[in-house]
């Protein structure tokens, strides 16, 4: 047994100088990563106020390659536009849903971030895109730069693509029947949509030309556009259509839209419509 | 025993680990330092260099200077993150300021983070773009630009889109204050013929001489071309106070040739390097480039037409001022409700062989003179010469003068352009061979 011994001492021996052997390596030193805060400008502040703290919603002015197309010729928005965009998002969409959902309604489903580009996003087919919804996360909204809020009319158009990207926002979390929705006017769906007009898709049953892209845009135009109207605005755009079928039509998306809202979010439509059309015009009056 | 062997091969395990473990893995070091600690530290020396320039620095961004020129900016950058800028993009050259970051992409990067002067360049909107086919791109303009270091105090960063080189070297406080000065030298580019009916590039080797048809200049994409009979190449141009900057450079051997400074006195640009070496932009009566294409006009070949049509090349550059003041003549001496349309020359027809036609607005009829063709290879030309004309000669007087520069013994030069006026019809000049100063636009009709 004793060479036996020997193997062992000599088995302890290696095993020591096998641990001791790589001790020298170098330890970890200070990380060499940035973690300087950047310094926060009194819009960054505000932003972190009305935003970050109350919805935690990350509003994202300044370029970020990672969050834009970059195979599109887009820029980043004028510093002076940036803290009216979000007033009026605030006010009008925000303040809107919070009132008829409840306090906590848009925390729990909103998007976990507004990204604002200050230019136009042409398509090659010479239509613009105004907004993009991505993954119930993301709302990019488009030509901040063009915002005014003494305009009417900007301003609608602009609450009209957040209007809209939000339902999309709410789509993406709760589906609607959208087997239902497409029984209902399922020959007039197009791809080149943006050659027709608003008056003639209303005739077929469409709020809007845009509306006739697919059942899913088909539903946050119809929903957005009762939104973003007065009910006197939207009984005059139904007075308008001279098809029976295509008024009928629209009033049954229109139910169907009504009813998502209450089933999904136990939210009264109407009501959510007559506090945006309020703060609609709180915005352009203040 | 068996245990004794387990112990055995243990023991050799143990030694062949030992003579393992510690081997050098570490590969060969390239840097001195870790991919991170590089990053780090192109990114501080970024963020301390750029506003360390008193007055800020200059860039001449050619967006794309296969179709398009350059765009002069200037910025001030303070460490806060802010940046003051102007640019010559318009005539409104104010300083704005905007938000700056140094981000990391796939390099280190400078990236102007709110909308500032130099975003015009990258605005999607249809009536933003310069050309029909640049809808949707406005001038494929970036303003997150990779850092690559420094040359010679200058900055050099490439475009994060398309990888455009762009260059920042230090402003002077001039550069401010005369920005508003790049304007005055557009028409200088544009160019007046007064200082002769050809406009030309001639770069100069130091000892040969190598010439080429300067084109007509596009002010809207800032945009031009150089050309021989075989190439063109296209050259954007920037304006400066002084003169204006190419790109590409024009290349003669070694030496790159950019800056080129006006000259007041006969309309030229010139840029001068080293060891007689230069490249200038000039005017002369006589023509930089001949070509071969009198051939195709020459007696036996098919019928071909050119023409001259108003008002379609009426302010057409390649008009020469005799050129003008003999059509101005001509238009001077018809009744006030008739005016000249058209002067095309037939070439080789059928039944009328060749001839001049004069066509006029008003009810006035065209008025015909034949001639006989004859080319001379040594100089390149076609002659014509008069074989009678369709009316008497007080009728023809009025067209004499012009009728003589395209009848002129010394022949015509006849040569197709590398440009397009108005229409897609192909463009050739007609010049008197003489080099008078006589040359006429016309369409291939």
């Amino acid at each position: 047994m004793k060479i036996v011994n020997t193997y062992k001492k000599i088995a302890v021996f290696v095993g020591v100088l096998t641990l001791a052997a790589c001790a020298h390596e170098d330890q970890p030193t200070e990380s060499q990563l940035d973690f300087n805060q950047p310094l926060k400008t009194e819009l960054d502040k505000w932003i972190d106020t009305n935003y970050l703290v109350p919805y935690n919603i990350n509003a994202q002015y300044k370029w970020n390659q990672n969050t834009v197309d970059n195979t599109r010729y887009l820029f980043p928005p004028t510093l002076d536009k940036v803290q009216p965009a979000l007033e009026i998002v605030k006010q009008i969409w925000l303040a809107s849903y919070a009132t008829v959902g409840g306090a906590d309604f848009v925390k729990k489903i909103a998007p976990r971030e507004i990204v604002l580009v200050g230019g136009v996003n042409s398509n090659s087919n010479g239509t613009r895109t105004l907004g993009i919804a991505e993954g119930g996360q993301r709302i990019t909204l488009f030509e901040v730069d063009n915002i005014n809020k003494k305009n009417r009319a900007i301003v609608a158009e602009f609450i009209h693509t957040i209007q809209h990207e939000y339902v999309h926002i709410l789509n993406q979390n709760k589906p609607f029947d959208e087997q239902a929705w497409g029984k209902i006017t399922p020959s007039g769906y197009t791809a080149t949509w943006h050659l027709e007009t608003t008056a003639a898709s209303r005739e077929l049953g469409y709020i809007t030309n845009y509306a006739r892209s697919n059942v899913v845009e088909d539903f946050a135009e119809t929903a957005s556009i009762i939104l973003i109207s007065t009910k006197a605005e939207y009984a005059a755009i139904l007075a308008g259509i001279t098809s029976a079928k295509g008024r009928a039509d629209i009033q049954r998306k229109e139910a169907i839209v009504v009813q998502y809202f209450k089933d999904a979010f136990n939210m009264d439509f109407y009501a959510l419509r007559d506090e945006a059309e309020k703060n609609t015009t709180y915005v352009i009056n203040n | 025993m068996k245990i004794k062997y387990i112990f055995k091969y243990l023991v050799v395990a143990s030694f062949a680990m030992q003579l393992t473990s510690c081997t050098e893995t570490e590969v060969e070091q390239k840097f001195d330092k870790t991919p991170t600690e590089r990053l780090n530290a192109r990114k501080s020396e970024l963020q301390q260099v750029l506003p360390t320039s008193e007055f800020g620095w200059k860039a001449v961004y050619f967006t794309d200077n296969k179709q398009l020129g350059g765009f002069t900016h200037l910025f001030k950058f303070t460490p806060e993150g802010k940046v003051d800028m102007a640019s010559d993009f318009n005539t409104d050259t104010k300083i704005y300021t905007s938000d700056y970051g140094i981000q990391l992409g796939s390099t280190v990067s400078l990236v102007f983070t709110t909308k500032n002067r130099i975003h015009l360049l990258s605005d999607s909107n249809p009536a933003a773009a310069p050309t029909a086919a640049l809808v949707g791109k406005g001038y494929l303009g970036d303003f997150q630009f990779l850092y690559y270091g420094q040359e010679n105090g200058e900055l050099l960063f490439k475009t994060n889109r398309n990888g455009q080189d762009v260059r920042f070297v230090k402003a002077t406080a001039q550069d401010w204050t005369d920005l508003p000065k790049n304007f005055l030298m557009i028409p200088n580019v544009v160019g007046r013929n007064i200082y002769g009916a050809n406009r030309g590039l001639e770069i100069i080797d130091g000892t040969t001489k190598k010439t080429y048809d300067f084109n007509p200049f596009t002010t809207i994409t800032r945009f031009t071309s150089y050309s021989t009979a075989t190439e063109v190449n296209g050259l954007g141009i920037g304006y400066t106070p002084t003169g204006i900057v190419v790109s590409p450079a024009i290349t003669v051997g070694e030496q790159k040739l950019s800056n080129f400074v006006y000259n007041s006195t006969n309309g030229s640009f010139t840029a001068t390097g080293t060891n007689g070496v230069s490249a200038s932009i000039k005017y002369s009566d006589t023509p930089f480039v001949i070509s071969d294409d009198y051939k195709n006009f020459a007696p036996g070949q098919p019928q071909k037409v050119v023409g001259y049509l108003a008002p379609n090349l009426t302010a057409a550059q390649s008009n020469s001022v005799l050129c003008r003041t003999l059509l101005d003549k001509i238009n001077a001496g018809l009744p006030a409700n008739q005016s000249l349309a058209r002067v095309q020359v037939v070439f080789n027809n059928a039944v009328n062989g060749t001839y001049i036609q004069y066509l006029f607005n008003g009810g006035k009829a065209t008025i015909t003179h034949f001639v006989t063709t004859k080319v001379n290879d040594t100089n390149k030309t076609i002659v014509l010469t008069d074989a009678g004309w369709t009316h008497n000669a007080a009728t023809i007087a009025i067209l004499k003068d012009l009728d003589a520069q395209l009848t002129s013994p010394d022949g015509l030069y006849i040569k197709k352009e590398a440009f397009t006026i108005v229409a897609s019809n192909k463009i050739y000049t007609l010049a008197n061979a003489s080099n008078n100063g006589f040359r006429i636009t016309a369409y291939q009709l």
